[in-house]
């Protein structure tokens, strides 16, 4: 079964440019250690990082077909900072690797304990819908 | 340069989308299916994805003990994420096109949905673990 665990963070909690370096850089080991693990056990299909949300877009489609964009967000939104997508055999197991990704270690290496939402993904859509 | 093309939308949008006749959700799926064809074609596709409904959505935080601690609760404003294309692209221009073009996709009746993608590119100094 295949699963996406979601980092999301809100822009004003966008501090991590401001982490000492060697913060920085423990928190990064911690997420490539993660990252070999999960590889090594066949489970980890694709990690990103996103940029930062003062870089994001909206775009919408006018009448004419031609996109509208707009970067302006209401501050109660949530940006996604990255992602691992799994393929485990079981949700249990999801929401433990899920548990060690919300560990990763922040200011002063103290665990972050960061929510990570968990979703399965889709198989392909049924046969009628295509 | 990738870019991820992120398409949300709230419980309640979810459930309204249940209520789509069959012949409306089949037209919809048909045209992001063209949509991911021309990104073949054009070698701009990188994957897309779509996601179990925001029901079986889970939040989940280590304790101290490192145990997993779920909670499946979300404030109704909540927006979850529904699915997505990653796309590699010459220009942020070209990845609003694209983001514009699934857009209009149809909604009920055939009439575009005009709903809004938000765009993001991937960082290039982060860990990227794909293979």
């Amino acid at each position: 079964m295949k699963y996406i665990l979601m980092m999301n963070t809100m822009k004003a909690g966008q501090g991590i440019p401001n982490w000492a370096s060697k913060d920085l850089q423990a928190h990064i080991a911690f997420m490539m250690s993660l990252n070999k693990d999960l590889r090594d056990a066949g489970e980890l299909v694709s990690a990103e990082g996103l940029s930062f949300p003062d870089q994001a877009k909206l775009v919408r489609a006018g009448k004419d077909g031609v996109p509208i964009t707009d970067g302006i967000f209401p501050e109660s939104k949530e940006f996604l900072a990255g992602f691992w997508i799994i393929d485990v055999d079981t949700p249990e197991r999801a929401y433990a690797i899920a548990a060690r990704a919300s560990a990763a270690p922040g200011p002063g290496g103290a665990p972050l304990n960061m929510p990570i939402e968990v979703r399965p993904v889709m198989s392909a859509p049924p046969p009628e819908m295509m | 340069m990738k870019y991820i093309l992120l398409m949300s939308g709230t419980k309640a949008g979810v459930d309204g989308y249940h209520a789509w006749s069959p012949k409306d959700i089949q037209t919809h799926m048909a045209v992001l299916q063209r949509i991911s064809d021309q990104l073949t074609k054009s070698g701009e596709f990188v994957a897309t994805q779509g996601l179990a409904e925001p029901k079986e959505a889970k939040l989940v935080r280590g304790e101290k003990n490192g145990l997993p601690v779920t909670d499946g609760v979300f404030p109704e404003s909540k927006e979850f994420l529904l699915g997505y294309w990653i796309v590699d692209v010459a220009t942020p221009e070209r990845a609003y096109a694209i983001a514009g073009q699934i857009s209009t996709a149809p909604g009920p009746g055939g009439v575009p949905t005009n709903m809004a993608i938000e765009v993001r590119r991937f960082a290039s100094f982060e860990q990227s673990g794909s293979k």
